[in-house]
């Protein structure tokens, strides 16, 4: 189906020439935090339309895409940390864009904690839509707005070229773009399934 | 937005008749510069005063802001329902928590001069971050206590949710204090203070817009 054709063209990345090894990096981690943002916005969107119309449906997805969101945040952290042991020649530095990443992390975890500390559904629910719309937003302003203020290491920020002529080619971008669908595909798949696993037991 | 102003003024009456809770929030920042004194505060360098005047300014907020909700969160909630409206209630809890924060960090900055000497080069500098920051602190704080007294958690959910939120604005303050201290002119840092202004009034206006779904049952 279409979740392993994308798959597949995920696993034959390593079959492509480049110049620095390194680069293929380029595939995971920034296709882990492109999907983490789609979660969260998914996420996001469902918090929203659960306070226009109480529907607790879009609780239980709000809830699992964030975890999703979660899960590939932790991955693009990995995948982060072991870019920069190779080019920077250290596990993690203090720089605005990994702060506020690690930031979000923080943010996302007390979200769950939140939802662990009510028991009434209903309740629950609205209380955690109001704080992931608020978590989102902040998610935004420390991931994306801050760090291009302020110098930084990282690309794409504080006036290091990003996604430009001098990281991309195209035989790389051939990649990456089918690589980042296929990312968010299959956690949209994944939460699909915590979701009516959810469901189920609600 | 006529109700602002009353709801304003029943607050600060509240906290001075039970004037308990400030005198002790007072003492305790008297009990703990003079503690930091005691433990060697003579030889501290500048970002050492600067963190251990953040720490401490971060506890008060923390102890002030737990106890904003405290009318709201047990049987007056329906009183106050059906009172007072969520906007104007959300926009006079704001503000009288950022004027009460003001009145903390400055008092603190005060007791951390008295005892170390004031090692700012640049005062309005500084206080221009201490005010933002400050009242960065107190919107946050109050956004999840609001959160956090909606639900039968303990008391450290309010915290534990603020946390995350409050480290850039104290990134952002305690660069702008460092630079104050080293003495930079007011209009090379105004892209910082832009942005730090800018995060608190983010802040408080999703504050604004999200109070009413926390205003029901």
């Amino acid at each position: 189906m279409l979740y392993s054709l994308i798959y597949g063209l995920l696993t034959t990345i390593p079959e492509l020439p480049i110049i620095e090894q390194s680069i293929r990096n380029l595939f995971y981690h920034v296709s882990m935090w492109f999907t983490m943002v789609a979660m969260m916005a998914g996420s996001f969107g469902n918090a929203i339309s659960y306070l226009s119309k109480e529907n607790l449906n879009r609780d239980l997805r709000s809830v699992s895409l964030a975890e999703l969101g979660m899960v590939f945040a932790s991955l693009g952290l990995l995948t982060g940390m072991m870019w920069a042991r190779f080019t920077w020649g250290a596990w993690w530095t203090n720089d605005p864009k990994l702060n506020g990443s690690a930031i979000t992390v923080l943010i996302y975890l007390a979200y769950f904690v939140l939802r662990n500390a009510m028991d009434d559904e209903r309740k629950r629910a609205r209380i955690s839509a109001v704080y992931n719309i608020f978590a989102f937003v902040m998610m935004i302003v420390f991931i994306g707005i801050l760090p291009r203020m302020t110098d930084s290491l990282h690309p794409g920020n504080g006036g290091n070229p990003g996604f430009n002529s001098y990281d991309l080619d195209n035989r790389l971008r051939l990649v990456f773009y089918p690589a980042v669908l296929g990312w968010i595909f299959i956690g949209t798949w994944i939460a699909s399934l915590r979701y009516r696993l959810r469901k189920l037991q609600a | 937005m006529q109700q602002v102003f009353p709801l304003f003024k029943r607050y600060f009456q509240q906290e001075l008749r039970n004037s308990n809770a400030l005198f002790s929030l007072g003492l305790y920042l008297m009990g703990i510069t003079y503690l930091i004194y005691l433990l060697g505060g003579n030889n501290t360098t500048d970002s050492t005063w600067n963190t251990l005047l953040w720490v401490v300014t971060f506890f008060a907020a923390v102890t002030q802001s737990s106890r904003s909700f405290e009318f709201e969160s047990s049987d007056y909630f329906y009183y106050y329902q059906s009172i007072a409206k969520p906007g104007p209630t959300i926009i006079a809890k704001l503000l009288f928590n950022a004027a009460y924060m003001l009145l903390l960090s400055l008092t603190t900055w005060l007791l951390f001069s008295f005892f170390y000497g004031n090692s700012v080069y640049n005062q309005s500098v500084f206080a221009a971050g201490l005010s933002l920051g400050s009242i960065g602190f107190s919107v946050v704080l109050t956004l999840t206590n609001g959160i956090a007294s909606r639900t039968s958690g303990n008391a450290t959910l309010s915290t534990i949710l603020a946390i995350p939120l409050m480290l850039p604005v104290l990134k952002l303050t305690s660069t702008l204090n460092l630079q104050a201290m080293v003495g930079v002119e007011f209009g090379d840092v105004l892209p910082l203070l832009g942005s730090l202004a800018a995060l608190d009034v983010a802040i408080g206006l999703l504050a604004y817009l999200l109070f009413p779904y926390l205003w029901q049952d």
